[in-house]
């Protein structure tokens, strides 16, 4: 096979310390039919043309650049094999500028290496295959799990690319969170008015056409790979016809049954038939199938009757389960609080007055359960109240992390006491205070400027205990300097770590996404891609990933959809790259070992054939699998056994 | 060693994947850091690629040291083939205890792609030690 060598002198940065004609009769003496030839700056444009001349004058059909770094300019030479007329693939680089010219003292010990790897390069690329790059169909659709504001935010960027949208979210509202809290950090922005425009551009805004929502769902099964996804979606049934409904809420009141509305933690009463929440969006309520006297078999038609609408109230809805073609998937599944009962010293669940974060959000929402009101549960408002920071975080007994917002709602909890209730005495029991950014530090500093609160720093939560009744609850705490005293507080608030979503897990296993060792769901690199899971075509934005604030599950929002705009472009194929595995099906003894170490999932078992099989659009050519195969019937394209052991074998001659 | 050439050259084969270990030897490059030419670099993808038999046939054909290096724990480009790696030299190991070759000939280590001192120092010691060991007493 006629092999060419192509030289780059590199001015003289290569030539001061290797000699090209020295070089040269090492190549003949190896392979006396080798073709040499030496160029000045291979990578100019004139050094590029004349490779690619000299290839096809002399009928070059296997080629060796000895240059700098394949890192710098193996794709700069592999294009100009295409130009030429020849397969990229059929080319081996040789770094003989860094790792010898510049890194040898003696020019003769380093001409010889250079001779060797040249040598060994020959010996190699004689066993390269022609590699082709191969192209799939794909579907630029896009499946979003869960509405809110990572969710929404990606789905709108997306949907206003003209794309089809898929938004599933396992509640019947939309916003997530922050739609529930009356005020948001560090501006004070009222979390509603803030989320609106949003969700009224989902609804009805100029591409809510292209956004399929889907509420009351959950995604159950996932099939196929990044370009093409197969999702089934099941959803339970509404029992109002979201399309019919008019949202106003005649039907409510008259609904005879009542229970806790798990909407605001328990905290007050709903209908069988209800909104979660005065405002909640879609403006629909829905029945909850368990609570319905009707649904549960008995005569009550009591919304039906006073419902304005025909066909609003749809008795006979149904669960369904739906099936939707993607491209790409994106979870913005949100998080959950620490299970504050997990730190049973300050007796959440089992003192009246002790609430998380969250429960007091809606205690301070003018739509929430006392409208706003910061009452006891004896009705008073609260002289004292104890703020306890870092619950479940910071420890090892608990979360080790930090979730970093917890300082600053709890800051803007101190803002809207002192607003509500003037004078109220705010006790801040913390470990650590986390609050970096250009506006983050203005409500810790207002809370430090409020002369009725006081600051507490513990070491321990296991330093502090609450005990107390209806009447109010005293703290009991020994700071970080080993002082100790109590606190009477008519309410405590606690500010629980973020974790995981209930439901990760299984989502997780559904999508075969990788969770971390906190059960966030895995990012493929924490700063480069976060955005990004681990398999491919399966974005990740918001508290799903890693608590974060607003502003950042925003970004990463977009940055999902980003990638999506310019990675699955309709009309435009897919592109695999050819540096890949592949398993010989008659070799495979269906050992499996291979599944297990792929870090990307691409490698699935075929139970009927008994054999492994590597999904090409997964692969990432780590070669992994390869080297952990048993039998040897995995190849690691351009990077197989034989080429291997051919570049070993020759350059130890 | 002979009486022409009093001091033993040893011939090393370094593994590196492409990422991290042979982005630092070209750091070590760019900064034109001197170090012996003793050690032949193969270019792997990932450290997780490296298979035992390439080790063995590098002992096979003469090396008298090889030299794996990957991605810190934590860093890999392809999240975890290094760990594999390890597992994988800890078995080779055992293999080449079995063939009589001395562990201290084959040595794993971590080199970031920004730690070209690292790479040198890491290829000077190497080169040092198995000059001090000698050519390998029984061939695989």
């Amino acid at each position: 096979m006629k092999t060419g060598v192509y030289f780059c002198k590199c001015g003289t940065n290569i030539t001061e310390k290797i000699d090209a004609e020295k070089t040269r009769e090492t190549l003949v003496q190896h392979y006396p039919g080798i073709h040499f030839s030496a160029v000045d700056f291979m990578c100019s444009e004139e050094g590029k043309e004349a490779i690619e001349k000299d290839l096809v004058a002399n009928g070059v059909e296997r080629v060796v650049i000895s240059a700098c770094s394949p890192r710098d300019h193996e794709t700069t030479f592999m294009r100009v094999l295409s130009k030429a007329g020849l397969n990229p693939y059929l080319m081996q680089m040789v770094n003989v500028r860094e790792q010898i010219a510049w890194v040898t003292a003696d020019s003769s010990k380093a001409t010889e290496k250079a001779g060797r790897y040249l040598c060994s390069a020959v010996n190699r690329v004689q066993l390269h295959d022609p590699l082709e790059k191969k192209e799939i169909d794909i579907c630029p659709d896009v499946l979003v799990i869960g509405a809110g504001p990572a969710g929404m935010k990606t789905a709108l960027s997306i949907a206003g690319s003209g794309r089809k949208v898929v938004l599933v979210e396992k509640s019947p509202v939309i916003g997530g969170m922050p739609v529930r809290y009356e005020e948001l950090f560090p501006n004070m922005e009222c979390g509603p008015c803030m989320l609106e425009p949003l969700m009224g551009d989902l609804l009805h805004g100029e591409y809510a056409g292209n956004i399929e929502l889907l509420t009351m769902a959950e995604v159950t099964e996932v099939v196929g790979s990044y370009g093409n996804f197969v999702a089934k979606i099941s959803q339970k049934p509404r029992f109002v016809d979201m399309h019919t409904c008019i949202g106003c809420a005649e039907c409510i009141e008259p609904c005879p049954v009542s229970a806790t509305n798990i909407f605001n933690y328990n905290l007050n009463e709903r209908r069988a038939i209800s909104f979660p929440f005065a405002g909640a969006l879609p403006n629909a309520p829905f029945i909850d199938e368990k609570l319905c006297i009707s649904l549960k078999g008995g005569e009550c038609r009591k919304c039906q009757e006073s419902c304005p609408v025909e066909g609003a109230i749809v008795f006979d809805d149904k669960a369904t389960v739906l099936e939707r073609t993607i491209g790409a998937i994106i979870v913005a599944v949100g998080s959950d609080l620490y299970d504050c009962t997990k730190v049973p010293d300050l007796g959440y669940g089992r003192l009246g007055n002790v609430y998380t974060s969250n429960e007091f959000e809606r205690i301070m929402a003018s739509n929430g359960p006392t409208e706003g009101e910061i009452r006891t549960v004896n009705g008073k408002p609260p002289s004292s109240v104890a703020i306890i920071h870092c619950v479940g975080s910071l420890d090892p007994n608990h979360k080790e992390y930090c979730s970093g917002v917890c300082c600053q709602y709890a800051f803007k909890f101190n803002h809207i006491i002192e607003k509500k209730l003037p004078g109220t005495s705010i006790h801040h029991f913390y470990k650590e205070l986390a609050i970096p950014g250009k506006e983050e530090f203005s409500l810790y500093k207002h809370a430090r400027s409020n002369p009725h609160a006081t600051f507490i720093r513990y070491g321990d939560i296991r330093d502090l205990s609450i005990a107390g009744d209806e009447a109010g609850s005293l703290v009991s705490y020994r700071d970080l300097y080993g002082k100790s005293g109590s606190i009477k507080a008519d309410m405590v608030v606690l500010c629980p770590g973020v974790v995981p979503a209930a439901g990760s897990e299984t989502l997780a296993a559904v999508l075969e996404a990788g969770q971390d060792s906190s059960g966030f769901f895995e990012e493929l690199h924490g700063r480069l891609d976060s955005a990004q899971s681990k398999i491919r075509g399966i974005f990740l934005a918001g508290t799903c990933q890693s608590p974060m604030d607003i502003q950042k599950a925003m970004n990463q929002g977009m940055a999902a959809a980003g990638y999506i705009l310019s990675g699955l472009v309709a009309g435009r194929k897919l592109e695999i790259q050819p540096v890949n595995a592949e398993v010989d099906p008659e070799r495979c003894s269906g050992c499996r070992v291979c599944v297990a170490v792929c870090p990307y999932k691409a490698i699935s078992f075929d139970d009927e054939k008994a054999v492994a099989m590597v999904n090409e659009v997964l692969c990432q050519g780590c070669g992994t699998c390869v080297a952990a195969c048993p039998s040897a019937s995995i190849k690691g394209n351009h990077f197989t056994n034989a080429e291997i052991l051919a570049e070993i074998e020759e350059v130890l001659k | 060693m002979t009486a022409d050439n009093p001091v033993f050259e040893p011939r090393i084969i370094g593994f590196l994947c492409n990422w991290c270990s042979y982005a630092g030897a070209d750091k070590a490059g760019t900064a034109q850091n001197l170090y012996p030419p003793n050690v032949d670099v193969i270019r792997v993808m990932c450290s997780g690629r490296i298979d035992p038999q390439f080790v063995l046939k590098a002992f096979e054909q003469g090396a008298d040291g090889v030299l794996i290096l990957a991605c810190h724990p934590g860093d890999c480009h392809y999240k975890e083939g290094n760990y594999r790696a390890v597992q994988r030299y800890r078995l080779l190991l055992q293999m080449m205890e079995s063939f009589g070759i001395e562990k201290e000939r084959c040595r794993f280590d971590f080199v970031s792609a920004g730690e070209g001192d690292k790479f040198v120092n890491v290829i000077t010691d190497m080169v040092n030690t198995v000059r001090a060991m000698g050519p390998v007493k029984s061939p695989v």
